[in-house]
């Protein structure tokens, strides 16, 4: 399958004895077949890799399919997206042979285990008012604003924009705290993670035995009443594990 | 729960219906979750990482400027707090309350990039198979 051309795209690595098969697509076009390459008792999941540009979010779409019906099967390491390698030998010599120990020891920790997410959003005027009415510093400096036209209070309004942004990032903070501490209990690991847009309130990754799923969602949505008027609560999953196979790069075997 | 068991059961929603299908997330949602994760391997034995830099203009807006303070200040001088008494309480659905300059030109900025992803995304049209569970994702997107 190999020609001096091509490359080969990552997806993933799975135990070397998992004969799972991929029926999605793999990224570059619909009909891209997805094939494992083994060696030393791991296995990659692979494909060819056209030359040419890709379209990000189709194979962003493409990358998310495969492991997720990868994990739907089987216990799978997910690849950073958009790694490719030089050729199902590199493959094997640089990624699967030297780094086995420490990809089966991965595969081990991640068996029968799932990721979930969570991540809560404000509603920013709500958010906004709740801070107005909390924070007199806020509600002293908003009144000064609102005095002064527009081009005097240049320098109150940014001063006025830090004071209510500290105040976002404490609440952030102070909600963050409260989902993790509620949550990680019940999961054999947990990472928080960036928060993204400008409503976010927090972002957590939360890795949970399948047969703890349902204790889970339900401390999920325990949360969610709870925190509903304030936060909207987003909870996706199953996932593979994304966010729980990225402790260390795996290399060519010189210090790994 | 289905989800609990594994292979098949991993597919089906679950009983609570309160957890979201992988599956049907947004793209905002597959960037998240998956983007800067997974296993890394090292530069000197990959060849490239490929698609990167677009998704990362998306995922990545990073809020600590001059413009994001004024556009703060912005909005806490809009709101009109005898209105929030009179509707404490009631959840309040409005999309937006600022429309400044800086706002703007970020909002162009990222709908640029959107439309790009969304666009390429389109492309792919395919299998039987696949176009159920496509059918399925762009319901759940156009919440």
């Amino acid at each position: 399958m190999t020609d001096a051309d091509g490359a080969i795209y990552v997806y993933g690595v799975i135990a070397g004895s998992d004969r799972t098969d991929i029926e999605s697509a793999g990224v570059g076009s619909s009909d891209t077949p997805v094939r494992r390459v083994a060696s030393d008792g791991v296995a990659a999941l692979v494909s060819d890799i056209p030359r040419g540009p890709l379209a990000a979010a189709r194979d962003l779409r493409a990358h998310w399919r495969v492991l997720e019906e990868a994990a739907a099967e089987t216990t799978v390491l997910p690849v950073q997206f958009g790694t490719v390698m030089e050729s199902e030998e590199a493959v094997r010599d640089s990624l699967l042979a030297p780094n086995a120990e420490r990809l089966e020891a991965l595969l081990d920790a991640l068996a029968d285990k799932v990721q979930l997410t969570v991540k809560g959003f404000y509603d920013e005027e709500q958010l906004l008012r709740e801070i107005v009415n909390e924070a007199p510093a806020v509600a002293r400096m908003r009144e000064r604003t609102q005095r002064l036209p527009e081009a005097a209070s240049y320098y109150d309004r940014i001063r006025l924009g830090e004071l209510v942004s500290a105040e976002v990032d404490r609440r952030r903070a102070r909600d963050a705290e409260l989902v993790l501490g509620r949550l990680e209990p019940l999961a054999a690991a947990a990472k928080a993670e960036p928060v993204t847009g400008k409503d976010g309130a927090f972002a957590a990754a939360f890795l949970v035995p399948r047969q703890g799923i349902d204790d889970f969602s339900r401390a999920v949505k325990g949360l969610a009443d709870e925190l509903s008027d304030r936060i909207r609560i987003r909870y996706v999953g199953p996932l593979p594990p994304y966010s729980f196979a990225d402790d260390e790069a795996v290399g060519a075997g010189t210090w790994a | 729960m289905a989800v609990a068991s594994a292979s098949s059961g991993y597919m089906q929603r679950p009983s609570s219906g309160y957890l979201q299908r992988p599956g049907g997330g947004t793209l905002a949602d597959v960037v998240d979750i998956i983007l800067d994760k997974g296993l890394v391997i090292d530069a000197y034995v990959r060849v490239s990482l490929i698609g990167i830099e677009i998704l990362t203009i998306d995922a990545r807006i990073v809020i600590a400027s001059v413009d994001t303070y004024l556009r703060f200040a912005e909005a806490v001088n809009r709101l009109d707090l005898k209105a929030s008494d009179e509707a404490q309480g009631l959840p309040e659905l409005m999309e937006s309350v600022t429309s400044g300059a800086a706002r703007s030109k970020t909002r162009g900025a990222l709908e640029g990039v959107k439309e790009k992803l969304t666009g390429g995304d389109d492309e792919r049209e395919e299998t039987p198979s696949r176009t159920r569970r496509r059918s399925r994702s762009r319901k759940d997107e156009d919440e």
